[in-house]
């Protein structure tokens, strides 16, 4: 809505300037969100098919497999809370080494280091599964959120040199001759200048850990640490075939989609910004 | 969101001042200035070590030493409880690798990756210039475009799931409907279908690609649309002679961040069709876990530790054609 007016100057309106090439597109989008939507719409009509909206209320006030999705949320978020505050940590530490220091062997380090953005997480399972099991974090936050930042800090790094690279090195060198070490030009200088930068990267590990499945339910098991994500499975068993509690587990997926799309409505800005600056660019 | 572009564009300086910052302060004879240089970086090795401590710590333990306990149990047999193993030596990789369920799920991620590739290419593309050619609740789209990759994937697959049912399914009701009812059936009853299936499930995908089309359309030099205008360019010859090659570094971005996402979508295919029917659209994430889990007998960790190293291998690969890409640019 607000972006409207800005960009009606864009020479890209040139292109639906015969009114039929103007139809074509509002069609299609007009089409598509009806189709992307289609989804949405049609869970929450089976939702409250049987039972009406009464079963949001049931839902939320009901344990299913010893899982209350309210208490769900709060485990996902503690999480997300606990991955965005180490990766983004981890990786501005090792950003400011990858853009700011110069030493033998950084370029090769630095793309050793991004060779593992593609790992698939259920390709290393049963070693997280292993070395959680000796650090004696099954059934912790901590576990789970430890194997999430690892798989998310090559895209972080990614994102954060690139960005670092960007800052000018004379700002750094005036520090140096003010005789500041690394550590407080890290801390004063480095840190409020990513700022930026470090926001996206927030935005997004919040996405991403919200989104795992695979680390929670894999070494979660106590029904009371269960996250959003992976009570979409738990919870599942608990509904008998019948038409009202059909409608009931249609409003349980319902909900367990809220906390996403408030954080995406929301975070939208800075998600785009993330995503699209940690991308392979020319 | 134009305005809302304020990192000053990250990809823009790195290129060429990477390498070549000369030190201002060794500018004098190039010998001893070479030798100082030196210096000065070793000097930089402790610093260096000390921030990057943190990240070689994690990587140490979650992919350093994680590769070298999946060498191990992979040449063993044994449960998730890891006691007992027994030594098989490298039979786990034969049989791994002479599994044709295998080979056709590592088939169905490249084929399901190209797939999602075409539909960014086409249709994300059109979505991208359709929403930055100033139409009206542009917001409101983008949202309703990017909602089903940003929802927990484990969510929206149950749901897409749930939608293709075959009795009680939205989609087939909605197609019996409209007087589409001869398109109803098992959707996952059959591989066509069910392919079928898997491939609109990854259109609803395409909001990312729309992300990355949308921000480089906001820098690209579309202005040359005026004078095509005037040449007389008719639409369609904008959108395929002008528009579409002039985007050619964010189709390159969009197919690599596709393929590198794709090892990732284990979920995905885990919700929707469960790989029915028959194993038929699995994929090689839903084949280590249910090695791992199976639906009978104790899990075969050895046996998935073995399909887990050569599903590694091809993600770094990938990844490494990935990086060299960069580089070389």
């Amino acid at each position: 809505m607000s972006a409207t007016t800005g960009s009606d100057q864009s020479p890209l309106h040139r292109l639906r300037q015969r009114p039929r090439d103007s139809v074509v597109v509002y069609a299609t989008l007009a089409i598509g969100a009806a189709l992307w939507l289609f989804p949405l719409i049609s869970t929450f009509r089976q939702s409250v098919q049987y039972g009406g909206l009464h079963n949001y209320l049931t839902v939320l006030t009901t344990d299913y497999n010893g899982v209350n999705l309210v208490r769900a949320f709060g485990n996902s978020l503690l999480i997300a809370a606990l991955t965005v505050t180490l990766t983004c940590g981890v990786a501005a530490l090792a950003a400011y080494a990858f853009a700011k220091l110069d030493f033998p062997g950084r370029e090769t380090l630095y793309h050793a280091a991004l060779l593992l953005l593609a790992v698939p997480a259920v390709a290393i399972m049963v070693p997280v599964y292993w070395i959680t099991g000796n650090l004696g974090l099954f059934n912790s936050p901590v576990g789970v959120a430890l194997p999430e930042v690892v798989l998310t800090l090559p895209f972080a790094v990614l994102l954060l040199r690139n960005y670092a690279d960007g800052i000018p090195n004379e700002l750094i060198e005036a520090a140096r001759v003010d005789g500041a070490g690394h550590g407080r030009i890290f801390r004063h200088v480095f840190l409020p200048l990513c700022r930026p930068a470090l926001v996206n990267l927030a935005a997004l590990c919040v996405v991403w850990s919200v989104q795992d499945f695979l680390f929670p339910s894999m070494l979660l098991n106590d029904a009371g640490q269960t996250t959003a994500a992976q009570a979409v499975q738990t919870i599942k068993g608990a509904f008998a075939p019948t038409p009202l509690q059909t409608s009931q587990y249609f409003a349980a997926l319902m909900l367990l989609a809220v906390p996403a799309i408030v954080i995406v409505v929301v975070g939208l800005r800075f998600i785009t910004q993330g995503i699209t600056a940690g991308g392979v660019k020319e | 969101m134009t305005s809302h572009l304020t990192t000053p564009s990250p990809d823009a300086p790195p290129a060429g001042a990477r390498q070549a910052t000369p030190d201002p302060a060794s500018a004098a004879p190039a010998a001893s200035a070479a030798r100082s240089r030196a210096r000065a970086r070793r000097r930089a090795l402790l610093p260096a070590a000390l921030f990057l401590a943190p990240l070689l710590a994690l990587y140490g333990v979650y992919y350093l030493y994680a590769f070298v306990f999946l060498g191990q149990t992979s040449r063993q047999s044994v449960d998730l409880s890891f006691t007992g193993a027994t030594d098989v030596g490298w039979r786990n990789f034969q049989l791994v690798l002479t599994d044709p369920v295998f080979w056709r799920d590592i088939g169905n991620n490249l084929l399901f990756a190209a797939v999602s590739i075409l539909v960014a290419l086409t249709l994300g593309f059109f979505l991208a210039v359709s929403l930055a050619s100033g139409v009206r609740a542009r917001r409101f789209f983008f949202v309703v475009f990017l909602l089903p990759s940003l929802v927990p994937m484990s969510l929206f697959a149950t749901v897409f799931g749930q939608l293709i049912q075959t009795n009680g399914g939205a989609i087939n009701q909605t197609l019996r409907a409209v007087g589409l009812g001869a398109l109803a059936q098992d959707w996952t009853g059959n591989t066509t279908s069910a392919y079928v299936a898997v491939f609109i499930l990854l259109t609803y995908l395409v909001g990312l690609p729309v992300m990355y089309y949308t921000s480089d359309l906001t820098t690209a030099n579309t202005a040359v649309l005026e004078a095509a205008m005037i040449d007389g360019a008719g639409t369609w010859q904008m959108y395929r002679m002008i528009l579409f090659p002039m985007l050619r570094g964010t189709h390159r971005t969009v197919i690599l961040s596709v393929l590198l996402g794709s090892f990732r979508w284990f979920e995905l295919i885990y919700f929707s069709t469960g790989s029915q029917p028959a194993g038929r659209t699995g994929i090689p994430g839903t084949y280590i876990y249910d090695q791992m889990f199976p639906s009978t007998g104790g899990g075969q960790i050895g046996y998935a530790s073995a399909a887990s190293l050569v599903v590694l291998v091809v993600a770094i690969a990938v990844s490494a054609v990935n990086v060299l890409v960069q580089r070389r640019r």
